[in-house]
């Protein structure tokens, strides 16, 4: 764990030419991505482009594929095969949706959503917590577990889970997909407005954000490039304006 | 920081608790009867087979026939380590008081064997003989209502010009030996004790006023109490008295059979010990690694979360200790109305069990359990180190 705390003067998400093959000869390249603390960006590509993939590399939770040229950091912290995660992952750093939406089913929801922080080693801001769990609207659930709560709950939770520790970068996952349509629009607003709170940088995987809270947001630039033999699926923000959102 | 992953560990048992339940009922499966099995051992060998070999009189050597010994070879045997306990005896079958008699009930026992001991006597765990004080067996105790303090007078007869004559001695008993150790009526006296009995009967100038007074330490004894100091010392003790040429036996042939059957139970019962752990380890090796895999997402997120690989690989450890000492004392408490009912049926000799557990088996299987956990959760710390984040981000 790095006690210091996360560098947001700078891009808190600074990548060149970060790529994994995900299939034999299929690779998701991030070509270049730049975000400030409070600047939002959606990946906005057709399923199976490597969305969720992207992310997963932005979050370093995947093997990476030798390119030239590579740079990863996270909150001014340089992403490498040998840096212990908790050096650019941890709470304050990252918070990551899932889009399976993975909780722990034998601890409570307030259990979860604080998990990120106690394995950190760190202190829960208690009002910050309180705040999270009831704009969620999951005040009367706190001692439920994940097997008494609707899918859309658990996804809410995972949003709350993601945002305790006041992350640098906000990683979002199909952070709506489970919840039906009339929702979509509210907990999107809520993601917006508790990450601005946070004053976490987004980055958003969706298929489904035409509409909605982010219908407007500046989206990556996504290509697909055939090169000898080999397919590429590229995202890179490269002479695009991430929006500020706060 | 190591509180979470043992909390996590702690809880994920006990929200999976049937499968927690199957694996401690697993557990008392194999345990159960091996624990009865161990409390047979200790019951039957440790105790019976046990009383057997430690009653002294197996260990003892018996002098056949007559012979003359001096003090030279009692001093040399009393110095030898493998020599338990040695008193001199005047003949080489005992000696007899002709009668015995309890002043206080009034009763009197005829032909009593007097037997010499002294400080050391195997048979006696109390204050050792002197003249005038005696221990007498719980047969001869019963026979004449008396006891440790009571006071007894032995008659000794003889017959000179065809006149009996009586000469009596008060002998104060000092304590009893019980039937196990001597289940037949004797007194045991001080040497000097009975050497005054043979000089009454043998010597006339001995009187019935007179006979008691110290006498001089006859040349040699006709035989001799001897005791192996164990029953391994047996045979070497016989063959050192042969070699000086003592004839002698033991008085259990057998004892050194029985002490090659309690080493052999012994091996037996280990050999089936460890098959039945060798069994259960792999059984709880197997269990801890689908374990793993059952939370193989959750480990995911986990290390997603930035837990390092350490904690993670305490979880399995944990549960894998949580499991083995939780099912250890499950056994112990199930199997205890077993232990009580199979001493009930076969009723043995008060103070004596058929199956007996003591509380250093159950800490050394507490232990040994400990060491089985620990060791068996290896293959699923491996398993989980090799889970990495990225797999709570593609699975279905």
């Amino acid at each position: 764990m790095s006690s210091a705390a996360p560098d947001r003067s700078h891009n808190v998400v600074a990548i060149r030419n970060l790529g994994i093959e995900r299939a034999p000869g299929f690779f998701v390249v991030i070509e270049e991505l730049d975000l400030h603390a409070g600047e939002t960006i959606v990946l906005d590509a057709v399923s199976g482009a490597g969305k969720s993939t992207a992310l997963g590399l932005i979050a370093g939770a995947l093997p990476v594929a030798a390119f030239p040229d590579t740079r990863h950091e996270i909150a001014g912290v340089a992403v490498t095969g040998d840096t212990p995660r908790a050096d650019y992952a941890g709470p304050d750093r990252m918070g990551f949706v899932l889009q399976t939406n993975t909780l722990v089913p034998y601890l409570s929801l307030q259990e979860n959503i604080e998990l990120p922080v106690r394995v950190a080693g760190q202190q829960v801001d208690a009002e910050w917590q309180d705040h999270l769990i009831r704009a969620m609207g999951l005040g009367d659930f706190r001692a439920r577990k994940p097997g008494q709560l609707s899918v859309g709950q658990r996804q809410r939770v995972s949003v709350a889970r993601a945002l305790l520790g006041r992350p640098a970068v906000l990683l979002l996952d199909e952070p709506v997909s489970a919840l039906d349509p009339a929702n979509v629009a509210e907990v999107e607003a809520l993601i917006v407005h508790l990450a601005a709170e946070a004053g976490s940088a987004v980055v958003l995987a969706s298929h489904q954000a035409q509409s909605g809270e982010f219908a407007h947001t500046p989206r990556a630039d996504h290509r697909i490039l055939n090169h000898q033999g080999q397919s590429y699926s590229i995202f890179s923000t490269k002479g695009r304006a991430a929006a500020r959102v706060a | 920081m190591m509180r979470i992953p043992v909390t996590l560990a702690l809880r994920e048992l006990r929200h999976d608790w049937q499968a927690a339940l199957c694996f401690i009922a697993a557990l008392a499966g194999v345990l159960g009867p091996l624990l009865i099995v161990l409390a047979l051992k200790n019951g039957v060998i440790g105790t019976m087979v046990g009383r057997l070999i430690e009653d002294p009189s197996n260990r003892e050597i018996l002098a056949i026939g007559a012979g003359a010994h001096d003090a030279a070879f009692f001093a040399a045997l009393g110095v030898r380590q493998d020599v338990g306990f040695v008193v001199p005896a005047t003949r080489s079958i005992n000696t007899s008081a002709n009668a015995v008699r309890n002043e206080a009930s009034r009763k009197l026992e005829r032909a009593v064997p007097l037997i010499p001991s002294a400080a050391g006597d195997p048979l006696i765990s109390g204050a050792p003989v002197a003249p005038g004080q005696v221990w007498i067996s719980d047969a001869l105790a019963q026979d004449l209502s008396a006891g440790a303090g009571d006071t007894l007078d032995m008659i000794i007869g003889r017959e000179v010009d065809g006149q009996r004559e009586n000469a009596r001695r008060d002998l104060q008993v000092i304590g009893v030996v019980p039937a196990e150790i001597w289940p037949r009526a004797a007194v045991f006296l001080s040497v000097p004790d009975l050497l005054a009995v043979e000089r009454f009967r043998d010597d006339l100038s001995a009187t019935p006023a007179n006979w008691t007074e110290p006498v001089a330490e006859p040349e040699s004894y006709a035989s001799f109490r001897l005791y192996a100091r164990s029953l391994d010392d047996i045979g070497n003790l016989a063959a050192h008295l042969s070699d000086l040429g003592v004839q002698s036996r033991p008085r259990a042939e057998n004892a050194a059979l029985l002490l090659s059957f309690r080493r052999n139970l012994n091996i037996l019962f280990t050999a089936i010990a460890a098959l039945a752990m060798f069994g259960f380890w792999a059984a709880m090796s197997a269990n801890l690694r689908g374990m793993v895999e059952r939370q193989r997402v959750i480990f995911s997120l986990y290390s997603m979360l930035t837990m390092p690989d350490r904690q993670r690989c305490l979880i399995p450890v944990v549960q894998s200790l949580a499991l083995v000492l939780v099912g250890v004392m499950a056994t112990v408490i199930l199997i205890l109305p077993f232990l009580v009912a199979i001493n009930a049926v076969f009723d043995s000799v008060p103070g004596e069990s058929v199956a007996r557990l003591y509380a250093g088996d159950i800490l050394a299987t507490l232990v040994l359990g400990a060491v089985t956990a620990v060791t068996a959760a290896v293959w699923a710390v491996v398993a989980v180190r090799n889970v990495d984040p990225q797999e709570v981000l593609t699975h279905a």
